[in-house]
């Protein structure tokens, strides 16, 4: 009997409080709001990352080229140049990044719930990861396409010729979509066989268990260089790009300040292509071109875009332009030519004018 | 009247009544745990609505848009929530024959263990210890990728196709990525077949009684077993011959470009590295537990078997199994439960169960805490439903006290 007076009183209490909260919700939630936002308060990240005085930056760590930890330790590739690039512009050193890497399929949780400060893991720039993934695509970095590898020895040289096939493709990936999309358009058949990383994902394709690996073609490209550099098989990747893939770093959405500073960071290796400028004659410049001038924050100019007049000096020194950037990787595709390449050479290498 | 006084009296404060000051606490209690789920759910409700992220449920709905390994029948246009039941599926399946393999290993394991033959009881301990000692990823990857992708077995198109005894059709078909074995189809009236079917089991049910009524009665051997399986048989063969051959065996063939199998029932890799996996790994801990229970029948017991002069096998079906039975089960129905969440791990090796699926998904833009909220249903009610299940059959167990 007691212990029914007391549940009774308990659930009593509970519809009371039940009934003050929601007529109070809307008050409270915007305190937690807030709150919530933690150093959004004033500076927002992008004082958040100077206060730190370290950017953290989520990276890939398993593919050769794009985002790998190297020999000594350390992570090596184009994507991770980038977070070097940022970090050179909003923190005046290059070296000031703290790398988290990620799978696939949680760098988006990672990058909503702040774990990280930039996602710079080949990451495709689509609509729903726009929208709904709450991310903030910026500058794309590198035009890409999907692709499919095959043993050379095989022969097949169109997708037709893989019907019924077991395909090795990463989870959580634009890939899996477009090659679900693909195939189905075309009525052909296939299996997906899907891994986490390519760590588990390569000894099943040099097994024979996948007859085809599809992804990037950059990323064919660069474990075509692997696999054959380490004595493997000779490796084809078929003439067929069936999407386009535009990769970038990414910020989450909600502070264009923030995302404002990354992106002309970005754009300033192209920039400093365009001009001429690399790490070697950046700092000699003698010029009077009254464009570079600015671009390098002489006579202090300043377009308020949230990084020091002389950001652009930092990153080239310190990193390199670009094409500087793009040539230390000789797993990618030759940079002459591709779409990659400037806009005045004929690709779309094109950034908006500094000044 | 004066004792009521005194009553009055004696009683202390409110704030130092023991009953007041419990009843105080638990209400305390409840709002300070309230208001921390409150305060957790606005923090995490704001924090999404800030990066403009839905907090709706409406995702399941929506299509797919990814295939299902090793489920060609799957279409991806087809909503979440097909997928997740897919998902659900297999995570069954994977859960009901890893604790087959984990009990019967875990049998035979536990009872060698405590055998007198001294290779046998080595052998046994050696396998404890080994499994028992190792990460069970680490045993599913081992699996997954030494003893299949590069272990001794062919690729697809190069598969072993095992003929029976001189038969036209395949038996077995082996390679490194997908076994064929015979199956059943149904080819005639399964509805009416599965209702006569039904009908004999409680019809078995029923003699199972009457034969124990009579033993209980008179004290011949009741062979219960034997009467009720007969029961069972008598009516399956007529049933199948009544409703004119409901099923045919059907026998796997590799399609003809030898990419897929065409008939029969299809295992893939995923599957069989992760329930034998995970069978292996969960048996060794079973073999402890059966190898203790065994040990806390007290000596006394058996040595009253003997003295009744009861045969080796009596002894144990009658007296030390039945009751090393009542301290084998909890522990027993903890290690079923840890296999079923062990499950989650059949995405290192390619495995369509829910975490696999879900996680897949969430990478392809569900939106991430709904989809784990909905995972974390999908195991609650599974890991429940095994608890309830098996909570039933250990109250059956129990010593009755009359």
């Amino acid at each position: 009997m007691k212990r029914i007076k007391l549940l009774a009183l308990i659930s009593a209490l509970m519809l009371v409080m039940a009934a003050c909260t929601s007529d109070g919700d809307a008050g409270e939630s915007t305190t937690t709001a807030a709150e919530g936002n933690g150093s959004g308060d004033g500076g927002g990240k992008l004082a958040a990352v100077r206060e730190a005085d370290v950017l953290v930056c989520g990276v890939n760590d398993g593919l050769p080229g794009f985002g790998v930890v190297d020999d000594a330790g350390e992570y090596n590739g184009f994507d991770v140049e980038f977070c070097r690039v940022i970090a050179a512009a909003i923190l005046g050193d290059a070296n000031k990044v703290e790398y988290k890497p990620l799978t696939a399929d949680v760098r988006f949780t990672s990058l909503q719930s702040g774990d990280i400060d930039v996602l710079s893991r080949n990451t495709t720039w689509t609509a729903t990861r726009d929208g709904q993934e709450g991310a903030n695509f910026l500058f794309t970095t590198y035009y890409d396409g999907q692709g499919m590898m095959v043993p050379a020895s095989t022969g097949f040289t169109t997708l037709e010729d893989l019907d019924g096939a077991n395909i090795c493709v990463l989870t959580g990936t634009t890939t899996e979509l477009n090659l679900t999309a693909v195939f189905n358009a075309r009525g052909i058949t296939f299996n997906p066989v899907q891994f986490q990383d390519n760590a588990q994902l390569r000894p099943a394709y040099e097994s024979g268990q996948c007859e085809a690996w599809t992804s990037d073609a950059s990323q064919l490209g660069s474990w075509k260089f692997t696999l054959e550099s380490e004595g493997g098989e000779d490796q084809l990747i078929m003439d067929e790009i069936f999407s386009k893939e535009p990769l970038g770093p990414v910020v989450a959405d909600g502070d264009t300040e923030f995302a404002q500073a990354v992106n002309w960071a970005l754009m300033a290796t192209v920039q400093a292509w365009e001009f001429g400028l690399d790490s070697s004659n950046i700092e000699s410049y003698s010029g009077t071109d009254p464009n570079i001038l600015n671009f390098l924050g002489d006579a202090g100019f300043t377009p308020s875009i949230g990084l020091d007049p002389d950001f652009a000096v930092n990153v080239v020194t310190q990193v390199g332009n670009y094409e500087e950037i793009y040539s230390r990787f000789p797993e990618l595709a030759p940079l002459e030519g591709s779409v990659n390449d400037l806009w005045s050479n004929g690709g779309l290498m094109y950034v908006p004018p500094y000044r | 009247m004066t004792t009521t006084q005194t009553n009055e009296v004696s009683r202390p404060p409110f704030w130092r009544d023991v009953r007041v000051i419990r009843v105080v606490g638990q209400i305390a209690a409840v709002i300070v745990v309230f208001f921390l789920l409150r305060y957790f759910y606005g923090n995490l409700t704001a924090n999404l609505s800030r990066l403009g992220i839905s907090t709706s449920f409406d995702f399941l709905s929506g299509p797919t848009n990814f295939q299902i390994p090793y489920h060609e029948e799957f279409n991806p246009r087809s909503p979440v929530w097909q997928l997740i039941a897919v998902g659900v599926k297999n995570t069954f399946l994977a859960g009901l024959f890893g604790i087959l393999i984990a009990t019967v290993v875990g049998l035979i394991v536990g009872i060698s263990r405590l055998s007198e033959n001294w290779l046998i009881s080595k052998l046994a301990t050696f396998y404890v210890e080994l499994f028992r000692n190792i990460p069970p990823l680490v045993i599913i990857i081992f699996f997954g990728f030494a003893v299949f992708t590069f272990g001794p077995f062919p690729i697809l198109s190069q598969s072993w196709e095992l003929n029976f005894l001189g038969r036209d059709d395949v038996f077995l078909i082996v390679n490194n990525d997908r076994w064929g074995v015979p199956g059943l189809e149904q080819s005639g009236q399964l509805g009416a077949f599965l209702a006569i079917l039904a009908v004999g089991l409680i019809t078995a049910v029923f003699v199972w009684r009457r034969r124990t009524k009579g033993f209980d009665a008179t004290g011949r051997p009741h062979h219960r077993v034997l009467w009720s399986l007969g029961t069972i048989l008598i009516f399956l063969i007529a049933a199948y011959f009544i409703t004119g051959q409901p099923f045919d065996m059907s026998w796997p063939a590799l399609s003809e470009n030898r990419r897929t199998i065409e008939g029969g029932f299809m295992i893939n890799w995923g599957f069989m590295s992760l329930t034998v996996a995970l069978g292996l790994y969960t048996a060794s801990h079973v073999a402890e537990i059966i190898r203790g229970s065994i040990l806390a029948v007290d000596g006394g017991q058996s040595e009253a078997a003997n003295a009744l002069a009861l045969s080796g096998f009596q002894r144990y079906r009658f007296v030390v199994l039945p009751q090393s039975m009542r301290v084998a089960v909890p522990p027993t129905i903890n290690q079923y439960l840890n296999l079923i969440k062990n499950t989650s791990l059949g995405t290192a090796v390619s495995y369509a169960e829910v975490t696999s699926l879900t996680v897949t998904s969430v990478g392809n833009g569900r939106p991430a805490f709904q989809s784990f909220i909905v995972l974390m249903g999908v195991y609650l009610v599974f890991s429940l439903t095994i608890s309830l299940m098996l909570n039933i059959v250990n109250r059956r167990l129990q010593l009755v006290t009359r």
